[in-house]
């Protein structure tokens, strides 16, 4: 018997495509965000307002997890934007090599966008890299405020939280201030964006935040072609 | 559900590791606190996927990491892999 060392991740076939993919977007200059959260916190219908935001000329695409149905790709399609929905028949997550099959040459040329919404969970999504530039947690009133402590992977690795449904704020014994302090505290270079997809309250903010991490990362691509 | 899709990923990652004619008896792996992982239950899935994997019979041992001391507490390490034959011989 010998026993040898491996030292590697279990999902170091999961990395490799990941890091595939994130080469094939950074080489096009595509920006590709993660949206992870509980069921029920409001990702679709903030992706729905951002695509309705989005200028029309945007190269965006979307692709949208779920375990079953193809609801939310119906619902997004409605924008303009090609979307595609993968249902994973079960698994929590998606993963790397479900994001590569699904991409396949289905993408627009010149993609500057590429928003990839998870399957509803906050645990499992956190360990499978997409090839993302981010990931993108969302967190919404009618949870609880410790949610980042209860599940700190997700809102360690998420460059962005966005505090949704913020209109229901005076209905909900809900407290923003601990919820960001939680949030820091697991995370302190975290960002924090409070929407609410009714009012619009907070889009702007987010519309700039997702342009400027955009702009960032064509900008990069071009100075990389031009080398 | 996860526990099932990891312990799914980490005997296609013994697979990986096997040269043609070894035999893979024990897999070790390192998982952190913060992996949202529960040892029980992936011992459970790894149990109930290695049957039908062509891998049995394989053992698995896991070592629990609390994060500090250099360790972030999210592993999702394959620590080692045992052979029944020395490799390459």
């Amino acid at each position: 018997m010998s026993r040898v060392a491996i030292e590697k991740s279990i999902l170091s076939e999961n990395n490799r495509i990941a890091a595939e993919l994130r080469e094939a977007l950074t080489a096009t200059g595509a920006l590709a965000l993660n949206f992870i959260s509980s069921p029920g916190s409001g990702k679709t219908m903030l992706l729905e307002k951002t695509l309705e935001l989005l200028p029309a000329h945007t190269r965006a695409a979307v692709l949208t997890g779920d375990i079953q149905t193809d609801n939310d790709a119906r619902r997004l399609m409605r924008y303009g934007f090609p979307v595609r929905q993968i249902c994973t028949g079960g698994a929590c997550h998606l993963d790397a090599a479900m994001v590569e099959k699904n991409l396949g040459n289905w993408l627009p040329r010149g993609l500057q966008l590429l928003l990839i919404e998870n399957v509803g969970n906050l645990v499992c999504p956190t360990s499978y890299d997409l090839g993302e530039d981010a990931k993108v947690v969302i967190l919404s009133v009618t949870e609880g405020e410790d949610k980042p402590l209860k599940y700190p992977g997700i809102f360690r690795k998420a460059e962005l939280m966005i505090l949704n449904k913020i209109d229901l704020l005076p209905h909900v014994p809900f407290q923003p201030e601990m919820a960001r302090q939680n949030a820091r505290a697991i995370n302190p270079a975290i960002e924090i964006i409070e929407t609410s997809c009714i009012t619009g309250a907070g889009l702007g903010q987010w519309m700039r935040w997702l342009e400027a991490r955009a702009a960032k990362k064509a900008t990069a691509a071009l100075a990389a072609a031009s080398r | 559900m996860h526990e099932m899709g990891i312990a799914n990923s980490v005997l296609e990652a013994v697979r990986r590791e096997m040269g043609e004619g070894e035999r893979a008896s024990r897999v070790g792996l390192r998982i952190g606190e913060f992996a949202a992982l529960d040892p029980d239950s992936l011992r459970f899935c790894f149990e109930a996927a290695v049957k039908s994997s062509g891998l049995a019979p394989l053992a698995l041992d896991i070592e629990w990491c609390r994060a500090g001391q250099g360790r972030r507490g999210d592993e999702l390490q394959l620590a080692y892999v045992e052979f029944d034959e020395v490799r390459g011989i």
